[in-house]
């Protein structure tokens, strides 16, 4: 590790953040899930929860914490760091896609019998919302590097409104689907369906996690500029994603 | 050196090491838990070989138990040892110093991946411990891997944490061999190690992501009731195998490279010769391999089913990959011509790889002929196949690196009575294990049989290779166990005790300190880590 | 660039030569006889590579050790004309090399592939943890017999997990799954028994799940037919008359 002067540091670097964030990601995913859905006992999975949440956000905000004041070796490397992890990202929608149309392709009739009419109007407003909010997402950028802290601050919020719309809009949707009785497993476009608008939706999540990482601070006056293009980069890879989810599991 | 950079630093301290950073400590964390997997996994192949030395029932009562040790023997090895200890241990340690950097670009995210891979085997771990431990062999096929009552989830859960670390790595590493060389180092001086680690760590960032969907399915599959795999609801059971050997064919490359790379740095060093034909083997060999990695897979899927002209089409590619592996042989042979070979430990191991690359990899010529796999296919010769090529030649070569590397890391040598009878014990023991498995499988032999009473001629062969093993099993007890004690208490080490050209030799210290280097490293435009010879 | 012609030329011989065009018409070919003969030839091939490249390795382990520990390595400084030429010269033998298998690999696997005219169909199922036979006819037995002399096909297909079946003898293996049909076809030539094997791992008694494969001269086939058609009636009127 270097100073600022590039001589080298005379001591070994430490930080428990990324021990912190394994741990309670380690109870908070793995653990859980086994014990709610492998072992049946709320009792377990509670406290599973329980540990690996306070855990996962401990590391988080530590993390952050160091990383707004942490020079990096070399200046902005995280940004082609983020693009090829967004390479990789790509890569398993496609393999998800990659399942959806073997099984599609396979299939006789399609959709399949059990599949009730899946209105189109709320997809299509659904990822206008998104669309939208990558523009927010870009004018918040703009304003950053333009020195307009408040103004970022501003559009940040805007585009996690529009985060949590597209959200809760999915729940709308799913909740619709699944009074119709259908279900994950209701058939193999189901089982499809799920899976891929699920794990855009996750993404959406997550993506709001990062926002909410980069607000807290900025309320308070630290921004970072390649955490923000960092997570600008990602959100926008979330609105692509859905311009491939949406036409091919609600228009195919 | 300057003083102040050098190793000592004051005494061992506990918060230093979990909370650690550093490349290097991150680098030993992983070979800690990568030899922590090997041991209990090489114990699991013990109880394996002692199950097969004799027809009927040995140790377990049913084929679940045996089941059960096959799985973790397998999934272990290959995930939990040899992937982590050569792209884990090994780049995460050198690869930054041969390229003369401080650290690596990200050296948060670094810590992270390797708590991800602890977390993954104490995953691993619990799965013995369970009353529903996987059965699902390290392939996990379903329908039976979500027919049955074993706890799959593990499993996933398992190869999802250990997917999500790789990634991490692949993306650090691929940042900081692009942005952090050192000064004036061009990319036709980077050492053969550095190429074939990235080039696996591209191949971890292309494939993992595969591998992963494949897993979610399966765990949606098996626990959220989806159909991905289930063809009485519109599913295809193929669906897994093709996404899984998309992946999991890559991955012996994502073993195998790194591996070379190891022998080039040995076999250079200890020869004083420069690579031949460096750039034939970096862009036609490690190049070519990981253009045509992707394109095989269907080798693995031979009797699955599959169109005929796509067993034919992938007969033909798995063949061509003859010949990237033959040109990074050709380099590996030629960097022995005219050479001056000092023997030790590690040159030893590294010649010994020589004939196992030979004997593991043209086994995998007939294996590729469609026509020859129908009767070969889920037989030992399998598993004789890639234990000389994975589980032998790939773990010499990380055993060359690490005699190679240990004065560096220690300031030790590791050398002397014990590495030497461990290695010639290793060796032997190794054939003999496996050499009968080849025989009977061609004669038919099934893999993944706890019982053969159908054979009973086979059981000559197979109390020759539980012999073989247990002679294995003992060199591994010296070799590890010699480890241990050099590290304390080996012959001391002077910092470049082999005379090597490389950075890590030329300009850190042994073991290397904070920030690796005094001083920072520039070279110049014709310095090679090679240049022995000029 | 005149070196790697011959290797091209001989490639391009071999890809023609083995035409599938070319087989014998009429005849029933036998892949197991077939696969004999290619194994022999990739051995033979393998090992010749082996020894090469062995013996290469062993005689400059030895020839090359340090005749003091200050000498260095004097290996050859290539120019770039001779660079190339190490890269393409040995990709150019290499690729012959692999174009020459996979021309035998290929016809080999249209004989395993093209069922001849006359074939016996059986169909096979399997299940955790046995094997059914079904004969045109509609017996259904749990080991397979076969006349000798005429080729046998199987429709193979599984009620619940994978299964794989693999007969060492006729040098045959292939996978049933539930939701796809699979085949295998092979010949009978001489008569005795041998043992077919699951080979795809299916879970507790994966090890146990194997059977026996009789090669009847037809004579006899035709006999043991009869009888187990009769047994079957049998049992069918048995079962009638209960119900009754
Ligand atoms: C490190 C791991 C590793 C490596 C490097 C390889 C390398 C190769 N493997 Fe292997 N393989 C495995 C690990 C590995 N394998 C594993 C784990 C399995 C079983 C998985 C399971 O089912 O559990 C397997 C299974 C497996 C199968 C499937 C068998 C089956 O299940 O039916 C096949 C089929 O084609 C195959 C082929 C090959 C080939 C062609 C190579 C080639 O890359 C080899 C290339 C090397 C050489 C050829 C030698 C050197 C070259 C020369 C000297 C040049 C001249 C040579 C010629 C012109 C021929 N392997
Ligand atoms: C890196 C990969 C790797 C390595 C190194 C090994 C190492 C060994 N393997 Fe393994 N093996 C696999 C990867 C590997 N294997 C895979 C992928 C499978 C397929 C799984 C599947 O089908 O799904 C397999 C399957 C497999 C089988 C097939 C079983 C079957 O299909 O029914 C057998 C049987 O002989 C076997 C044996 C051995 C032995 C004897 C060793 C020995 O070399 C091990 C020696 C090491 C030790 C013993 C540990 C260290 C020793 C000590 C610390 C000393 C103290 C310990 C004791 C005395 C017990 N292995
Ligand atoms: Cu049926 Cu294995
Ligand atoms: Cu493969």
């Amino acid at each position: 590790m270097t100073t600022e002067s590039g001589a080298p540091a005379h001591h070994w670097e430490t930080s428990w953040a990324p021990l912190a964030v394994v741990a309670g990601t380690f109870f908070l995913f793995p653990l859980t899930f086994i014990a709610y859905f492998v072992y049946d006992s709320l009792f377990l999975t509670a406290i599973f929860a329980g540990i690996g949440t306070p855990l996962l956000i401990a590391g988080i905000a530590k993390w952050v914490n160091e990383g707004l004041a942490y020079k990096n070796i070399v200046e902005g490397a995280a940004v082609p760091g983020m693009s090829i992890f967004i390479f990789s990202e790509a890569l398993v929608f496609l393999a998800l896609f990659v399942g959806y149309w073997m099984i599609h392709l396979k299939a006789d009739t399609w959709p399949p019998e059990g599949t009730p009419a899946i209105g189109s109007a709320v997809p299509i407003l659904m990822t206008l919302v998104l669309v939208v909010s990558s523009f927010t997402m870009q004018r918040g950028e703009a304003k950053l590097e333009a020195g307009d802290r408040g103004g970022f601050v501003n559009s940040l919020i805007v585009t996690m409104v529009l985060g949590a719309l597209f959200l809760g809009l999915s729940l709308y949707e799913y909740n619709h689907l699944l009074g119709l009785g259908f279900g994950t497993s209701a058939n193999a476009f189901s089982s499809a369906f799920y899976t891929l608008t699920g794990f855009h939706a996750a993404h959406v999540l997550v993506g709001l996690g990062i926002f909410a990482a980069m607000l807290i601070p900025a309320l308070g006056g630290r921004t970072n500029k390649t955490f923000v293009r960092c997570a600008a980069l990602y959100w926008h890879f979330v609105v692509v994603v859905s311009f491939f989810v949406v036409p091919q599991v609600y228009f195919w | 050196m300057s003083p102040h950079t050098s190793t000592a630093d004051a005494g061992f301290s506990l918060k230093e090491w979990i909370f650690t950073t550093d490349h290097k400590r991150v680098g030993v964390l992983y070979l800690f838990g990568s030899m922590a997997a090997f041991t209990v996994a090489g114990t699991m192949a013990m109880l394996i070989r002692i199950e097969l030395a004799n027809i009927g029932p040995q140790l377990v009562e049913s084929g679940t138990q045996y089941n059960q040790w096959l799985y973790f023997h397998g999934a272990a090895m290959i995930l939990a040892f040899l992937i982590p200890g050569l792209t884990g241990f090994a780049a995460n340690y050198f690869l930054p110093i041969l390229i003369g950097a401080r650290d690596v670009a990200f050296p948060r995210i670094n810590a992270l991946s390797v708590w991800l891979f602890y977390s993954a085997i104490i995953l691993a771990l619990i799965g013995i411990a369970v009353p529903d431990s996987p059965d699902i062999m390290w392939t996990g096929y379903p329908p039976y891997s979500i027919n049955t009552d074993a706890n799959t989830a593990l499993y996933v859960f398992t190869v999802l944490l250990l997917g999500f670390s790789s990634i991490l790595g692949a993306v650090n590493f691929l940042v900081t061999v692009i942005y952090m060389r050192a000064p004036g180092m061009g990319w036709n001086q980077l050492n053969m190690f550095v190429w074939t680690t990235i080039a696996a760590f591209l191949l971890q960032l292309i494939f993992i992501p595969v591998l992963a969907s494949a897993m979610i399915l399966l765990l949606f599959d098996k626990y959220l009731g989806t159909h991905f795999f289930d063809p009485a609801a519109g599913g295809d059971v193929l669906l897994y195998q093709n996404l899984f050997w998309f992946y999991s064919h890559p991955a012996v490359y994502v073993i195998f490279l790194p591996a070379m790379g190891i022998l080039f740095e040995v076999i250079a060093t200890m020869g004083k010769n420069r690579i031949f034909n460096y750039k034939a083997c970096v862009y036609g060999g490690v190049g070519g391999l990981v253009l045509i990695s992707g394109l095989v897979w269907v080798h693995h899927l031979f009797v699955s089913g599959m169109p005929d002209w796509i067993r034919i089409g992938q007969m033909v590619t798995t063949l061509l990959i003859s010949v990237p592996v033959g040109l990074m042989a050709l380099s590996l042979w030629g960097t022995l011509y005219k050479a001056s070979i000092t023997y030790n430990t590690a040159m030893m191991y590294a010649a010994a790889c020589l004939f196992l690359l030979l004997i593991g990899g043209l086994t995998g010529i007939p294996l590729a002929l469609t026509p020859l796999t129908v009767n070969l296919t889920e037989t030992s010769f399998i598993y004789a196949h890639f234990h000389f090529i994975m589980g032998i030649f790939a773990t010499f070569a990380l055993f060359s690196g690490i005699y190679y590397w240990f004065p560096k890391m220690t300031g030790r040598f590791a050398e002397g009575k014990l590495a030497t009878i461990g290695f010639w014990l290793n060796l032997t023991g190794v054939n003999v294990t496996f050499w009968p498995l080849f025989i009977i499988g061609v004669r038919g032999m099934p893999r993944r049989y706890f019982d053969y009473e159908m054979f009973p001629e086979f059981e000559p062969y197979h109390q020759v290779a539980t012999l073989g093993a247990f002679m294995v099993a003992v060199a591994m007890a010296l070799t590890i166990g010699n480890w241990i004690y050099s590290a304390f208490a080996g012959d001391k080490a002077p910092r470049n005790p082999w005379g090597s050209k490389s950075l890590e030799w030329t300009h850190a210290p042994s073991p290397p300190g904070p920030g690796n280097f005094p001083e920072d490293v520039v070279v110049d435009k014709d310095w090679t880590p090679y240049d022995y010879n000029k | 660039m005149k070196k790697p012609l011959p290797p091209l030329l001989f490639m391009a011989g071999v890809l023609l030569a083995s035409l599938p065009a070319l087989a014998g018409e009429g005849e029933i070919p036998n892949p197991a006889a077939g696969w004999d003969a290619l194994w022999n030839e990739v051995m033979i091939d393998l090992l010749a590579i082996g020894a090469i490249f062995g013996i290469a390795a062993a005689y400059m382990l030895i020839k090359y050790r340090a005749k003091s520990p200050t000498d260095v390595g004097s290996g050859p400084k290539l120019s770039k004309a001779q660079a190339v030429g190490w890269a393409l010269i040995p990709v150019a033998i290499f690729l012959a090399d692999d174009f020459y298998l996979g021309a035998n690999g290929w016809s080999l696997w249209n004989d395993y592939r093209r069922i001849p005219e006359n074939a016996m169909e059986v169909k096979v199922t399997g299940y955790q943890w046995y094997w059914e036979f079904e004969y045109e006819n509609g017996v259904v037995t749990d080991e397979l017999t076969v006349p000798v002399g005429r080729p046998v096909v199987l429709r193979m297909t599984s009620e619940d997990v994978i299964h794989s079946f693999g007969m060492p003898k006729y040098r045959v293996t292939e996978d049933l799954m539930p939701g796809r049909i699979t085949y295998i076809w092979f010949n009978p030539v001489e008569a005795g028994e041998t043992v077919a094997t699951c080979r795809e791992f299916c879970g507790l008694a994966h090890a146990n799940m194997y059977t026996t494969v009789i090669a009847l001269p037809p004579v006899e086939f035709e006999e043991w037919m009869a009888g187990e058609k009769a047994e079957a009636e049998e049992g069918e009127t048995e079962a009638e008359g209960e119900k009754d």
